[in-house]
């Protein structure tokens, strides 16, 4: 076991609010880790103990095999981009990519040698004497992180540094943060609201809610797997539906939602009978169809309803439907091929079919 | 289309009465001060360099031109490290009494100046340091530190917080990280308040009034004892000086804050 972070049983108050709650955490040396969860879930606030800039209440941060607590912040060897980037004004990129090897007394002529093959790994060669404000949003962050990886750290932290940039150039830069990341092979900590980028990005993703961990684990199986109703629903474009157990097992339970009775998935752990449920389901799993199709061998489950809303994304179109028979619960899915599919006009009754291993059945309020 | 135009009238009529109305009396001095003329007049009757001659011979006023420049000299030198630390502190770090702090600070400028000077006159008689020059400059940054502290506040408000942790992140102990990140961020606060700090001590006139004597007369003290005798155009010439020393900062402050002028974007 070669663990390069080890995170135990840490928590973190500020002003009697819990910002972290016992976090446990273990990250591999190499990998990419994403901790992902909505603005307030505590996710900055380990980010900023790993770093050093808090100290946790309880529990311990190993970096390294280390124990880290009475460490202050530049005597650990972790590099970290800044959501605002907080680059030095006054300093022009490669004086920047510089200032970390001059304040950890790297030989004083291996200093010029490093920033050149640092501006390179980020593809600036030739800028290394623009100022920050000299300098566009993109080249800015390339800046931030050469200088986040120019004393070769055993950690890089990202701070959502990518949370500002526009949506094209901010899908430019994960893909190169993930090339820069995989060249030098730095173990990585990523910090972001947005499960697509923790998606795209990483080996190890892990969901936070109000300071708790709500689940770790790779990106296919936290979207395959989500174990409650909170990581279902953060990841992905999910409907739910409340209903009550109506017949019980270890892995699959029926449900009765409205009128309906459906077979739903479980997650390992038996749910009694007359328990009340949350079920979830993806959107892209749900197909469309015209209401006299006949569902055949394709779908285990179909209920009927009426379009509520159509909204067109270009590559997809999403739909809101309303099934009367599930008590009027709303469904949300995708079209994938809007070119060469009918297009649904608002409130046209439809066919929604759908197999029962893609509805996850959570005991209600499993949300931690 | 009339509304805009008499718009238009009414604003720059504004603009030009208050352009004339501000500039008028430096003109006016400017002007009296090259008279070949034994009165300040104006218009001027003639031209020439005669006064400006007469104000460089005068033994008096080069010695308190000399007096003033020492005791601003002494004024900013101390309000530098003095404001901007205090600056930083009370802007920046968390503490007890901040709040307390930074009124208290700010004192200075609740206190009328006539209070200042003769409570300053009695206390530096008390510990026999009155009659002598450097204290004139101690007690004119102690007055005046609030210009120092604001501007410099300035700055460290508009300093992104992170910049010290990115410092720290890179491996700069505490110190290195205040003496090669903080410091030269707010370095156009620190400029512009020891210019302005510069410029006030060098105008500075109701405290000095107290604290010279007739040995350490400095240069505002001075035209304000000629101007009880007599008044000469020699007077409109040093008038003309303070103008053009005043210009001099200006630009100064443009040169070096135009030059830091980047520290301000992202």
């Amino acid at each position: 076991m070669d663990q390069m972070v080890e995170i135990v049983d840490v928590s973190k108050s500020f002003d009697k609010v819990r910002a972290v709650k016992s976090a446990n955490l273990s990250l591999q040396r190499g990998d990419f880790l994403t901790i992902v969860g909505p603005s307030g879930c505590g996710k900055t606030t380990l980010l900023r103990m790993i770093a050093g800039f808090d100290a946790p209440d309880t529990g311990k941060i190993r970096i390294n095999g280390r124990e880290v607590e009475n460490t202050p912040a530049h005597k650990r060897s972790i590099g970290m981009v800044f959501q605002k980037l907080a680059l030095f004004p006054h300093m022009s990129a490669a004086e920047n990519i510089a200032y970390p090897l001059k304040m950890r007394r790297f030989q004083f002529d291996t200093i010029p040698d490093l920033v050149e093959k640092y501006l390179h790994l980020v593809k600036l060669d030739g800028l290394g004497k623009r100022y920050p404000h000299e300098l566009s949003g993109g080249q800015q962050q390339r800046v931030a992180i050469a200088r986040a990886l120019s004393f070769s750290p055993d950690l890089l932290l990202l701070d959502e540094p990518l949370s500002a940039l526009d949506r094209k150039l901010r899908n430019e830069m994960q893909l190169e943060f993930r090339r820069i990341q995989q060249e030098l092979g730095v173990t990585t900590i990523n910090v972001t609201h947005d499960q697509r980028e923790a998606l795209i990005m990483s080996d190890q993703i892990v969901v936070m809610n109000e300071g708790i961990i709500q689940q770790a684990g790779t990106p296919v199986d936290m979207y395959r797997n989500p174990e409650n109703m909170f990581v279902a629903n953060f990841i992905g474009v999910t409907s739910m539906l409340k209903g009550v157990v109506c017949g019980s097992g270890k892995n699959s339970v029926s449900v009765k939602i409205g009128d309906a009775t459906v077979t739903a998935r479980a997650n390992g752990e038996e749910i009694a009978i007359d328990a009340a449920v949350d079920c979830a389901i993806r959107a892209e799993q749900i197909r469309i169809m015209d209401i006299d199709s006949n569902v055949g061998d394709d779908f285990d489950n179909a209920v009927d309803g009426i379009i509520k809303q159509r909204i067109f994304e270009g590559d997809r179109v999403l739909y809101a439907v309303q099934a009367d028979e599930l008590g009027g619960a709303m469904l949300h899915l995708f079209d994938h091929d809007p070119n060469s599919h009918n297009e649904y006009p608002i409130n046209q009754r439809v066919k929604l079919g759908w197999n029962s291993r893609d509805l996850f059945a959570f005991p209600a309020e499993t949300v931690k | 289309m009339r509304g805009p135009v008499s718009k238009k009238l009414i604003l720059w009529s504004l603009v030009w009465f208050s352009i004339i109305t501000m500039s008028l009396p430096t003109i006016i001095i400017i002007g009296a001060s090259f008279t070949s003329g034994e009165m300040i007049q104006f218009p001027p009757e003639g031209f020439s360099l005669r006064w400006y001659q007469r104000l460089w011979q005068l033994d008096d006023f080069q010695q308190a031109l000399l007096r003033t420049f020492y005791v601003s000299v002494i004024c900013t030198i101390i309000a530098i490290p003095v404001g901007t630390l205090a600056a930083i502190a009370t802007v920046r770090y968390r503490m007890r009494f901040q709040k307390t702090i930074q009124v208290y600070l700010l004192l200075p400028f609740t206190v009328p100046l006539v209070v200042s000077g003769i409570s300053m006159m009695l206390f530096f008689g008390e510990i026999r340091i009155l009659g002598q020059l450097w204290p004139v400059g101690v007690a004119l940054c102690i007055i005046n530190i609030p210009f120092m502290i604001w501007s410099v506040s300035a700055s460290v408000n508009s300093l992104d917080p992170e910049l010290e942790n990115a410092a720290y992140n890179c491996g700069a102990p505490p110190v290195q990280a205040f003496l090669t990140v903080t410091l030269p961020a707010v370095m156009p606060g620190v400029i512009t308040g020891s210019l302005l700090m510069f410029i006030l001590a060098f105008n500075e006139f109701l405290v000095s009034l107290f604290l010279t004597d007739s040995r350490t007369v400095t240069l505002p003290v001075q035209i304000y004892n000629s101007v009880r005798s007599v008044i000469t155009p020699d007077l409109a010439a040093v008038s003309v000086l303070y103008i053009v020393f005043a210009l001099l900062a200006i630009w100064l402050l443009d040169r070096l804050v135009g030059l830091e002028i980047f520290l301000r974007s992202k």
